[in-house]
């Protein structure tokens, strides 16, 4: 995501991230980020929160103006009501990525280094 | 930073993002400048949550399932206004029940369009992007670089968009 975000903004675009792993995509280097703090697969809030979720929208916008540096983090200032337990509760993701590492746990460094395989 | 960036995340990804991390070079960042206040501006959304519209090419999961090091690099369009009930989200990384509840929650196009609605900026652009953000391979990697990005500014430009929210999943 970073990276084409680097491409957009390389091509006249003002572009800002949402980010819930701030630190990842500040290292990717992009150009303004709106750091949030909660879990992924619900980056804007939660379903039909529509005043939450436009609160979100309209901080990351604000970045845009805001920002006058490469680099530039923002925080906003929600919080999310659960915990990681909680938040995971009932939504078991398994890609295929981590079945797989489960039957070859070697492979497990090859991902860890970015040492990308072409295939299993 | 007061945001715990690995608060949510899973042991296993933690690890493997923080290695990610510490293994990225600093390299000079692009910057464009806002052209114009927001309340002028046209803005578009990119989400990485793999977002379809029902009809058109579903993102490759089955390839994904056949090698797992594989992510499929295409983007598609979504066009503004398209609601929970016109799309499907291809993204075997994510917790897709919240966005197929309200697609908002991960391509907030209707809070866009009452941001706009009430001034906060110009308009939404016509077209927003959805890519699938499980991209590993050089390969894979090289095409979203090279095809798919460059091809969304394009389509962008061509829209008069002056400004982009990237939402990750």
């Amino acid at each position: 995501m970073g990276l084409v975000q680097r491409v957009l903004e390389a091509n006249g675009l003002a572009t800002v991230a949402l980010s819930m792993i701030p630190v990842f995509t500040k290292a990717v280097g992009v150009p303004r980020i709106a750091a949030i703090g909660y879990p992924m697969s619900r980056p804007m809030g939660k379903p039909h929160d529509a005043d939450g979720q436009r609160a979100v929208l309209r901080c990351a916008l604000n970045v845009l103006t805001t920002a006058t540096e490469p680099g530039t983090i923002v925080e906003l200032p929600y919080v999310w009501p659960e915990t990681r337990a909680q938040a995971a509760k009932g939504g078991h993701v398994s890609p295929p990525i981590g079945q797989l590492l489960i039957r070859k746990p070697w492979l497990i460094p090859k991902l860890v280094s970015g040492d990308i395989p072409e295939s299993e | 930073m007061a945001i715990d960036s690995y608060g949510y995340l899973d042991f296993i990804t933690r690890q493997v993002i923080k290695a990610w991390v510490e293994r990225e070079q600093p390299r000079p960042i692009p910057w464009t400048p806002l052209p114009k206040p927001l309340d002028q501006c046209t803005v578009a959304l990119v989400c990485s949550s793999g977002i379809a519209l029902k009809g058109d090419q579903p993102f490759d999961q089955e390839q994904e399932r056949q090698n797992p090091w594989f992510g499929d690099p295409s983007y598609r369009v979504i066009p503004q206004g398209a609601t929970s009930a016109d799309v499907s989200i291809y993204h075997l990384h994510i917790d897709a029940r919240f966005g197929q509840e309200d697609i908002n929650v991960l391509l907030p196009m209707h809070r866009l369009a009452e941001l706009a609605h009430e001034g906060f900026i110009k308009c939404s652009a016509p077209s927003h992007y959805s890519i699938m953000g499980y991209i590993l391979r050089p390969r894979e990697v090289h095409e979203l670089e090279e095809v798919t990005a460059p091809a969304i500014a394009r389509s962008m430009k061509n829209e008069g968009v002056d400004a982009v929210v990237m939402v990750p999943s």
